[in-house]
């Protein structure tokens, strides 16, 4: 989407060899999982692959744009988590006293909604407060500066929410009480459709943002050439909040859209950071296309190794196929779209 | 009397030159005299304080390796921790004798300590020559999951590490007091901080120090930037598992929950940024006191858990933020602020 030529994303795919066998072995993993576990396996990696993907559009999109490394993403998920969590609860418990069919069909909107408003809400403080005095005082070394600060940031919320809300898991058992539906003789629970399906059109919404709107190609802009788009009279000062505040936005929705899955607890955060990290750093830096078309491929990869190693090994052996696709290919197989991915 | 004078003068200055050259200035080698003998003194002769001065010195000899990489070349090395675990649970299998493990070679912890680190410094070569080619994010991140995927695979080899359950490794000494660990830990942190210190101070420095600052302008005068930077990963990974077994000989008991997550490293992070970053022993300096501070809170306010961390977090966005040369920026501001009002007077 931002790169020099006019060529699709997908005839880029199949002019890049690594993009092209990566693809096909996924395809071909997918299939065998499947096979060999059931299809049940291959929705599961489906609603997985959109959450993933959610999340690593939001990393991607801070780094190309802020060259943020972010590492507090997982927290803005445990937020949303938490969030939903104290939306639902109670309109949950008031629903049960006197039922409203419609209320209860609209309720988890609103958890979720309001995850994301509050998502908004944080990170265009957390930009304010944090990034921009830091901007101000030094732009050398930023890349690393920044990464420090949101270890910081992650740091102090994932121990802040302990010290106020106590170690405790608090979690849902489904949003949607209702028999789950019947695809090609699998049951998948509504709440993981839901969950997919949201995913699917926050990332679509961003998409359209990004190319249809005035201020989504200023953001557009503002990564590919940050002076030159100054020139053009956009505001950075308006630019870096709003991205920031949407990369936020996103992964608290998927933090809430997934409290059936994930308990709410301070450390929650970790695990999708890691993924969604290990989807970045695979598809390239700050590619926003490569980091959906990664989401799949790392769920794919999950839910094999789960399959046919063994759930405890779920951290080794994506890592292991990681170094050897970064040997292969060292930006990531969709190619990194950051200004020098070389040392600079 | 006058000529007796002069020859004091420059018996002190050769003795300050060197004390240079191993990193100390007088009032270095003072805090350290202290150091070792606060352990004799009252209050700090209990036991549980001498146990907290060790978790100081401890923490003090990592953040030197850290800050080695971290303040010279710009390179975070996010799997920190998991490399001295992975040091600390070799020394510790190596000097295995449990029949409840499968293998039970016994080797001297005093040997094992050393395999341990040879390992942990191979490991970083590998993983700085994978990485180090590209951008500092690249080998941080790539570091953070090599961590998680060490302390998986420590989770899983239960036959040789007991996974979560836990090793308790056999003890360096045959004693259960603390104090003479302490100087065994006084030891090693003098050593990590010497070598490290002759390594920046010889060529290897300058280059280091050329490659944090300008890469481009530092391959332009004839350094191969790829060498320097995995040469120096790899050195303080390897200081990182030399210093991980002694955690596992001393602490005698390794979990890879306690010892190798990615908030050890954060910990070890946040003490060597408040330090000073370069400067080494900023964060040696601060160490001590602040294992002090975090135990009291932790012993005192234990209503409010996760309260230290919060303060180490908060401490550290703050310093990144406003004042990125540390306690050792406060200290060559204060040193430079004597000087020239001494100047002027005279």
């Amino acid at each position: 989407m931002k790169g020099k030529t006019s060529r699709s994303f997908f005839e880029r795919i199949t002019d890049n060899l690594a993009a092209s066998i990566v693809i096909i072995a996924t395809v071909v993993l997918a299939v065998g999982t499947g096979l060999a576990a059931g299809p049940s396996q291959v929705v599961n990696s489906i609603v997985t692959g959109g959450m993933w993907a959610l999340l690593a559009v939001g990393l991607a999109l801070v780094f190309g744009v802020m060259n943020v490394p972010h590492f507090a993403h997982g927290e803005s998920f445990m937020v949303g988590a938490y969030v939903a969590y104290f939306v639902f609860s109670p309109i949950h418990k008031s629903l049960q006293e006197n039922p409203n069919a419609f209320l209860s069909a609209v309720a988890p909107f609103l958890a979720i909604l309001a995850a994301g408003v509050v998502g908004l809400v944080l990170g265009v403080i957390l930009e304010r407060l944090l990034f921009y005095p830091l901007r101000v005082r030094t732009k050398s070394g930023w890349v690393m500066n920044a990464f420090l600060l949101t270890v910081g940031i992650s740091f102090i919320l994932t121990n802040g929410t302990t010290l106020t809300l106590g170690p405790n898991f608090r979690g849902i058992p489904r949003y949607w009480d209702v028999e789950p539906l019947q695809f090609l003789g699998v049951r998948v629970a509504v709440d993981r459709i839901a969950a997919f399906f949201i995913s699917i059109v926050s990332i679509a919404a961003l998409w359209f943002f990004l190319r249809r709107t005035r201020t989504g190609r200023a953001i557009r802009a503002v990564s590919q050439d940050e002076t030159g788009a100054q020139m053009m009279g956009i505001n950075l000062n308006f630019i870096y909040p709003l991205t920031f505040a949407l990369a936020t936005a996103l992964a608290a929705m998927s933090g809430a859209s997934l409290l059936f899955m994930f308990q709410a607890y301070p450390t929650v955060g970790l695990k999708p950071l890691y993924f969604a990290w290990y989807v970045v750093m695979m598809a390239g830096l700050g590619n926003v296309v490569g980091a959906i078309v990664g989401g799949f491929i790392v769920a794919v990869l999950q839910t094999a190794t789960q399959q046919f190693v063994g759930i405890a090994w779920e951290d080794v052996i994506p890592t292991a196929v990681m170094i050897i696709v970064l040997l292969v290919v060292p930006s990531g197989i969709f190619g990194s779209e950051v200004k020098g991915v070389q040392e600079q | 009397m006058n000529m007796e004078q002069k020859n004091n003068a420059e018996a002190w200055g050769a003795a300050k030159a060197a004390l240079e050259k191993i990193g100390f200035s007088p009032l270095g080698l003072l805090l350290l005299v202290i150091a070792a003998i606060l352990p004799l003194v009252p209050p700090f002769n209990q036991e549980h304080m001498i146990r907290w001065l060790i978790m100081g010195a401890f923490l003090a000899a990592q953040s030197v390796a850290f800050d080695f990489t971290s303040g010279y070349i710009g390179v975070v090395n996010f799997g920190f921790a998991a490399v001295l675990g992975l040091g600390a649970y070799t020394s510790a299998i190596l000097a295995n004798t449990s029949p409840v493990l499968m293998v039970q070679p016994g080797i001297s912890p005093w040997i094992g300590i050393w395999v341990g680190a040879l390992l942990a410094g191979l490991v970083g070569l590998g993983l700085g020559w994978l990485t180090l080619r590209l951008r500092g994010i690249f080998a941080a991140v790539m570091a953070w999951f090599v961590g998680i995927a060490l302390m998986g695979v420590v989770r899983n080899l239960t036959d040789l590490t007991r996974g979560p359950l836990g090793m308790n490794p056999q003890s360096l000494l045959d004693t259960t007091a603390n104090r003479p660990y302490y100087y065994i830990i006084l030891a090693m942190m003098l050593v990590v901080y010497i070598a490290l210190r002759l390594v920046t101070r010889s060529h290897f420095g300058l280059a280091f120090k050329a490659i944090g600052q300008n890469i481009e302008a530092a391959r332009a005068s004839g350094i191969n930037p790829t060498k320097y930077r995995v040469l120096n990963f790899a050195m303080s990974c390897m200081f990182a598992g030399w210093l991980g077994g002694f955690y596992a000989h001393y602490f005698g008991s390794l979990t890879p929950q306690t010892l190798m997550h990615t908030s050890k490293t954060v910990e070890v992070l946040a003490l060597a940024y408040i330090g000073g970053r370069g400067s080494m022993w900023g964060g040696m300096l601060v160490a001590f006191p602040f294992v002090f501070l975090i135990e009291f809170l932790r012993s005192n306010l234990t209503e409010l858990p996760g309260l230290h961390l919060v303060l180490y977090g908060a401490l550290m966005v703050l310093v990144m933020i406003f004042y990125p040369n540390g306690v050792a920026g406060l200290y060559t501001w204060l040193v430079s602020k004597i000087r020239s009002a001494r100047s002027k007077k005279e």
